[in-house]
């Protein structure tokens, strides 16, 4: 049976009277390219926030690598990388800087520090603009910072809330080839994003939530096999996330609503 | 089909803008300080009023005055009074961050005759322009009761003034706007403006010592301000009343000129801008040809070992913010320089030598006890600069103590440092104290700092509140941070202060030293018993801290 990466039981997450994230119960095995989706303000970054301890659940436990998140959140943190919704980064620092303070801050040593960031910047083509601060990056720029700074560590599990959003095509190719190496590696990484085809391309399982719910989880194959024996394997992912997510009357909004467009 | 939008006129287009405006400050007002805002607005609607209308009076008797006396030359210094306001008042409120950005019109289908038109209209909006507008109105009547037959030229006059004033200040207003729309510049700019107002306070010391050998070159000046609009303004009007037909023409020609040229510029600003202009912060993009070598490299040895790894990173990454803070750089340089500015205004030049003035003995408390009220304050809100990289101290395998650690550590370097050169300054400039003076301040500075450090980092964590580098408009502390600190500094100064005078009370001038001694241990312990207390409180909070600082 394989290592379970990330495992929530009835993971709750409430604001106020509204449920963002409604006891979800998620099994990661290690190693798996994991694809999070789901409708806008569905709670995939609640999700994601809780997991990598930006949020406090309301109820409910997780455990990453065996390790229960709650009783020792260093630990966990230790073994994790993270791209946040924000990005979270100092913008006041050069990129070789915050690669370097994010080294440290993960414990390692200074000549490891030192050697990674200068090999992450020059993968990510950041390299040539070593006095410029992050506040003086391009949207595509500080999101190349953000995933190099969450992998620096070697982190055995990634979580990554939209990671491709601004990057252009050929970063987003090497950024492809990184994640792919990674999880070779045995990394296991936990993605979201709106871009279905990305999802569809990289990731070997994948999760919806909807409404706070977790309403689909497994392979791509099982959930085409899920929604029709039919349609079968052409059935694309963007089909089955239709099918899945508009089950409960969610529907996609109709154009003749528009009168002046007719 | 697609439709096509129907042209609009130039008036409806003026007419929705201002709408726009209006709606813009009626939604700000719902935020959730929207009532003490409201307040504000009234109180600062009431003082303004009060203001322009008391000012309407004054212009109106000026006039009045100047032309029923025939001092028609002190014409002058109410057009040079209106000018100064008009122009400066709008640069003073643009160093404190942008209101409404004129440029996002440019979306909508305007021509560039409408653009300009609508941007002089939005400068005759301005609170500057209005208050102007109604003194030059108060002016004129002034002069039309001196002297009726001068109104129909006093009214062209101050038409053309207006005209050049609001076209004056719409080109500096678009030049700022160039300027601002980039931090490093911004920063600059609110640092000089800073300076600027500080440097106020050297004004009577140096004119008590120079005033008399400058007034021969200020005199010498004075001739040259006739060529500028405010002067040319009032020589036009002199020369009406004067019967001197060239000299009106002369003047007006002038002013004339003045609004021609002014208009060519700001022409060309707005035409740049209405062409799409760059403003924004990114760099303009390089081909980097070379791979150039890494700016600055850990190779040497580590000044920071003896702390852990993430303390030592943090000391280093606030060291980095600080020295890329504009505005901080400014707070550390105003301690010495305040120190500067009370030594002369307090004792006058030749304090020392002349044996007058405020004794060291109580001179030294005193500037540490303001030094520190100036340089404590930010410690009451200091994740105020972190933005979203709040969102790293909690996905990192840090805990909380550590990242104040590192904070505190870089505020107590620094509150050092600065003490290390305000005590150069007040010893070259008052004096060292006595011995037990100095040994019981010394001690006194350790029990308050490390004492505030503990209240303010539980302040930071309950009251966050995000900042901006280089702006202060919009960047109000929270009321409740600044009360807290307020109160602590209070209590921590009058603690201080009492047992200063204990020495002179009992005749024991060593026993102030020796009970700061043991308050400051006290405060040392306290604090680092509170360092995993507040690592707790961060981790229930971080959904408000990262709110609040990542919005």
């Amino acid at each position: 049976m394989p290592e379970v990466a990330i495992q929530t039981q009835k993971l709750t997450r409430k604001f106020g009277d509204l449920t963002a994230v409604d006891g979800i119960d998620l099994q990661v095995a290690a190693g798996q390219f994991f694809g999070f989706l789901g409708p806008n303000g569905a709670g995939k970054s609640t999700t994601i926030k809780i997991l990598t301890g930006l949020l406090a659940p309301t109820s409910g436990s997780m455990q990453l690598l065996g390790v229960d998140f709650a009783a020792n959140p260093v630990e966990v943190k230790r073994q994790i990388g993270v791209v946040p919704e924000g990005m979270g980064l100092f913008e006041r620092l050069t990129g070789s800087e915050y690669l370097k303070f994010v080294g440290r801050m993960y414990g390692l040593d200074r000549a490891t520090t030192q050697r990674r960031s200068e090999e992450l910047l020059d993968f990510m083509q950041l390299a040539d603009r070593p006095k410029t601060m992050i506040a003086d990056y391009s949207h595509g720029m500080q999101k190349k910072l953000a995933l190099a700074a969450a992998v620096i560590h070697g982190p055995r599990i990634l979580f990554l809330d939209e990671p491709f959003e601004g990057v252009d095509a050929l970063a987003a190719g090497a950024l492809k080839a990184l994640l792919a190496r990674m999880t070779e590696r045995g990394t296991t990484i936990f993605l979201t994003s709106h871009v279905l085809e990305i999802v569809e391309r990289l990731c070997s399982h994948v999760a919806i939530i909807h409404k706070g719910r977790l309403v689909a989880q497994g392979s791509l194959e099982e959930l085409r096999a899920g929604i029709s024996s039919e349609a079968g394997s052409k059935t694309t992912l963007e089909q089955i996330f239709l099918s899945i997510v508009g089950k409960d009357g969610t529907e996609r909004p109709q154009l003749e609503e528009l009168s002046w467009l007719t | 089909m697609v439709d096509v939008a129907r042209s609009v006129n130039l008036f409806e287009q003026i007419r929705l803008v201002s709408a726009l405006r209006w709606r813009i400050l009626r939604n700000s007002l719902r935020k959730k300080n929207n009532r003490l805002d409201l307040i504000g607005l009234i109180f600062a609607g009431v003082f303004s009023g009060i203001f322009v209308i008391g000012l309407c009076f004054a212009f109106y008797a000026g006039a009045y005055a100047f032309l029923s006396q025939s001092r028609l030359e002190w014409m002058a210094l109410l057009f040079w009074a209106i000018f100064l306001f008009w122009q400066l008042f709008p640069v003073f409120v643009a160093g404190f961050g942008a209101s409404f950005e004129f440029r996002t019109l440019l979306r909508f289908p305007l021509s560039l005759r409408a653009f300009y038109i609508i941007g002089l209209a939005y400068g005759f909006a301005d609170f500057s322009a209005l208050a102007s507008i109604c003194w030059l109105l108060a002016m004129t009547a002034g002069a039309a009761v001196a002297k009726p037959g001068v109104l129909p030229a006093m009214l062209l006059i101050v038409a053309a003034f207006m005209l050049l004033n609001v076209t004056l200040e719409r080109l500096i207003g678009s030049w700022l706007e160039r300027l601002l729309a980039r931090r490093r510049t911004r920063e600059l700019f609110l640092g000089l403006f800073v300076l600027s107002m500080v440097s106020l306070n050297f004004v009577s010391p140096l004119m008590q010592r120079y005033g008399a050998s400058a007034r021969p070159v200020f005199l010498r000046l004075l001739p040259y301000l006739s060529w500028f609009p405010p002067s040319l303004a009032s020589r036009a009007l002199t020369a009406v009343i004067r019967l001197q037909p060239q000299g009106f023409l002369l003047s007006s020609a002038l002013l004339l000129f003045y609004l021609v040229l002014l208009s060519v510029l700001l022409w060309r600003r707005f035409a740049a801008q209405y062409r799409g202009e760059e403003l924004s912060e990114t760099a303009a993009p390089a081909r980097a040809v070379v791979r150039p070598t890494m700016a600055a490299t850990d190779d040497g040895p580590d000044r920071l070992s003896l702390l852990s790894p993430q303390v030592a990173a943090i000391v280093r990454k606030e060291f980095r913010y600080l020295t890329r803070n504009g505005f901080a750089y400014l707070t550390l340089l105003m301690p010495p320089l305040l120190i500067l500015i009370f030594s002369m205004n307090s004792a006058g030049w030749h304090l020392t030598r002349g044996g007058k003035g405020v004794s060291a003995e109580i001179f030294f408390p005193g500037m540490m006890a303001y030094l520190i009220l100036i340089l404590m304050a930010p410690a009451y809100n200091s994740f105020a600069y972190e933005g979203r990289g709040i969102q790293t101290y909690f996905t990192a395998p840090v805990r909380f103590r550590e990242v104040f650690l590192g904070k505190n550590l870089m505020l107590v370097s620094v509150l050092a440092m600065e003490i290390a050169l305000s005590l150069a300054m007040l010893v070259w400039r008052v004096g060292l104290p006595s011995a037990h003076m100095l040994v019981a301040t010394c001690a006194a500075i350790i029990f308050t700092v490390v004492g505030q450090l503990t209240i303010a980092n539980w302040s930071s964590i309950t009251f966050p509140r995000k900042m901006e580098f280089g702006q202060m408009r919009g960047q109000r502390q929270s009321g409740m941070a600044v009360l807290v600190a307020f109160a602590s500094q209070i209590l921590m100064g009058g603690i201080s202060a009492v047992i200063l005078f204990t020495g002179n009370w009992t005749g024991n001038l060593w026993l102030p030293a020796e009970a700061f001694f043991f308050l400051a241990a006290v405060a040392v312990g306290g604090y680092f018993a509170s360092l995993d207390e507040l690592t707790l409180l961060a981790e229930k909070r971080k959904e408000a801290l990262t709110e609040a600082l990542c919005r």
